[in-house]
């Protein structure tokens, strides 16, 4: 299973309370999400909405049709799953395999709760393909046959559905109209409220990735699904926050350029099927940044199939996009330098900076909620003091504000803010501090480094601990580094940044950030290395 | 063949994937009979990725709002705003 997140769920969670009141226990394929508790949240409101809340059809026929989708998709872990549900739920064995073996299930309900089913399917087999999750239970022989679609234009009433009712009001709020695709559910309420949720949960959040992003995700999972819709959709709201269209229609293509190319490669081949979470591991990625890709794609794969059986029309002017295809896959896999004129990522904080420097001084509120984090984080690196970096990060974001105009926009002004906020803390640590300085350029590519802890550490070290007790370890750790080496090791593996963005934040060459980076990695290894070694493993020779 | 000190000397570049592929050549090389280094190796690289995901020195949510009503009080403050 992928790490995203071992630790139990809060007890108090509605998640767990309702994965355990409708399963009788809590799926594997929601404890590997509990790292982002918020999203297990809004997937299980919306699996309450969807199939366990009383429709006009019954659960027995939602979850054969979530069952028949999932062996039609070769998925094991869903159909495991699906299949176990309906064997508790009184349905015979034979009834399963004929369900399995492309035997359709019989409905005579409202096909939009076919298209809901439907939907629910493709969610959680994308979710269960990406994280790689081990099944709960021994999957049923599946057969060799191509996924199952549910076809299109199955449904097409309603469209025009009370529009005005509180479930879409977060459409109104946030979009500035309701689009089309929830308009259409207007008959269940519950289920575009907790749609909004779902959306609101994962995709307007900035802690892991960013909004923009995210919407990206969603744009090239909708290209590899070949939906116009939501290429439209997408397309429309990526350029209400700054990217030309011409730019979406490229990156649609399948022509991806720019550091968030690692991503935009992981969400495409996620699309056609493939997980490939090495990758966006390589890339550096986090596990909460890994989950929201994922499930990012698997909403995008909810929405097009819930469009596709419903049979939407566009939102937007369809987007006259030349459609990825599997060479294109091949081409995104290889690593090929790109001229610099192609796509540079849009700043997701320009729109806002500009806003603050044309006279709208309560925008950069928005500026503070999105990077406190990031500049509370660089400054407890460098002052290795909660106390003192609060009181550094308003230093820093004054400073940010009243050199606003300073800013050209040559880096993103998320880079351009750390390095106003490292230059703050080591003046502070040099006022403080004298002796604990950063400036010292002693003999460090001179120093020999001997390891002393060589023990083999165990395979998966990340389940041995909580990520509570992980993330203490680590504090206290990280806060025991001089601090020349915790900056480097904050920069670097907490805050992600470049080599050459930390070396440049820190004033110092490329070189002396990589020695002091390495140095503070070993030290934190020879820490670390008691805590995480295997039981009774032999000292290498 | 490269000694366990010359491969230490090089360990940060393996780490980051800069080492130059000859360079690299040498290092798999020696990896591939010393256990020590590969000890190193595997634990310094899960040293990373344990650091990257603990998400450390986040700032709780309640100490967030406090701070920056204090921050936006102090900028409106200076620009005349009540």
């Amino acid at each position: 299973m992928g790490d995203f997140g071992e630790i139990p769920l809060d007890a108090s969670s509605v998640a767990l309370a309702v994965f355990r009141e409708n399963y009788g226990f809590v799926p594997r394929l929601y404890r590997a999400q509990s790292s982002l508790p918020r999203l297990v949240e809004a997937e299980a409101a919306l699996a309450s909405a969807i199939l366990f809340q009383h429709t006009t059809l019954t659960r027995i026929e939602k979850e054969s049709i979530v069952l028949a989708e999932a062996a039609g998709r070769g998925n094991k872990y869903s159909a495991a799953l699906q299949w176990q549900t309906l064997l508790l739920l009184g349905v015979s064995t034979e009834r399963l395999a004929q369900l399995t073996s492309g035997d359709s299930p019989a409905v005579s309900a409202p096909a939009l709760d076919q298209c809901l089913a439907a939907a629910w399917a493709s969610f959680i087999c994308t979710l269960a393909a990406g994280l790689c999750v081990d099944p709960d239970f021994a999957p049923p022989p599946l057969p060799a046959c191509a996924a199952a679609r549910a076809a299109p234009g199955i449904y097409r009433g309603e469209m025009n559905g009370s529009p005005d009712g509180s479930a879409f009001a977060f459409f109104r709020e946030h979009l500035g109209f309701v689009p089309n695709l929830f308009r259409a559910q207007a008959a269940r309420p519950a289920v575009v409220e907790a749609e909004a949720g779902l959306i609101a949960s994962l995709l307007m959040t900035e802690d892991a990735l960013t909004i923009r992003q995210k919407e990206l995700v969603m744009l090239v999972a909708c290209a590899w699904d070949r939906n116009e819709y939501g290429l439209a959709l997408w397309s429309e709201l990526l350029r209400r926050a700054g990217m030309p269209l011409e730019t979406c229609d490229r990156i649609a293509a399948g022509d991806i350029a720019g550091p968030d190319k690692p991503l935009l490669d992981f969400a495409a081949r996620l699309s056609a099927g493939e997980s490939d979470l090495a990758s966006l591991r390589e890339h550096r990625c986090t596990g909460p940044q890994i989950l929201e890709a994922i499930a990012a794609t698997a909403l995008a794969k909810f929405l097009n199939t819930l469009q596709i059986g419903l049979g939407v029309a566009p939102d937007f002017e369809p987007r006259p996009v030349a459609w990825p295809s599997v060479e294109n896959i091949s081409n995104l896999s290889a690593e090929q330098p790109r001229p610099t004129d192609e796509w540079v990522p849009v700043d997701p904080d320009l729109e806002t900076v500009n806003a603050v420097r044309s006279g709208n001084i309560d925008a950069f509120e928005q500026l503070i909620e999105r990077h406190s984090r990031r500049v509370y984080r660089t400054l407890v690196g460098i002052l290795g003091d909660p106390e003192d970096a609060r009181d550094a990060m308003q230093d820093s974001f004054l400073k940010a504000f009243q050199h606003l105009e300073n800013f050209q926009g040559r880096a993103k002004f998320s880079t351009w803010l750390v390095s106003i906020a490292t230059n703050t803390g080591l003046q502070r640590l040099r006022e403080r501090k004298p002796l604990e300085s950063l400036d010292e350029s002693g003999p460090e590519a001179e120093e020999t480094f001997r390891p002393r802890q060589i023990r083999a550490w165990t395979d998966d070290p990340e389940q041995l601990y909580s990520q509570a007790e992980r993330r203490k370890l680590i504090e206290s750790n990280v806060m025991k580094l001089p601090a020349k080496y915790r900056i480097a090791v904050v920069l670097r593996d907490l805050e992600l940044l470049s080599t050459e963005d930390a070396a440049a934040a820190l004033g110092l060459e490329i070189p002396t950030l990589k020695t002091r980076l390495l140095r503070g990695r070993l030290m934190l290894r020879e820490a670390l290395a008691p805590h995480f070694t295997r039981r009774g493993s032999e000292v290498a020779n | 063949m490269i000694s366990c000190a010359d491969f230490m000397a090089e360990i940060g570049n393996y780490l980051e994937g800069d080492a130059a592929v000859e360079v690299r050549h040498q290092l798999e090389q020696h990896l591939a009979h010393c256990v020590t280094c590969q000890v190193v190796v595997d634990s310094s690289k899960k040293t990373i990725q344990i650091v990257t995901d603990s998400g450390s020195f986040d700032l709780p949510d309640p100490d967030l709002k406090p701070i920056a009503s204090e921050i936006m009080n102090k900028i409106r403050k200076e620009h005349g705003k009540t």
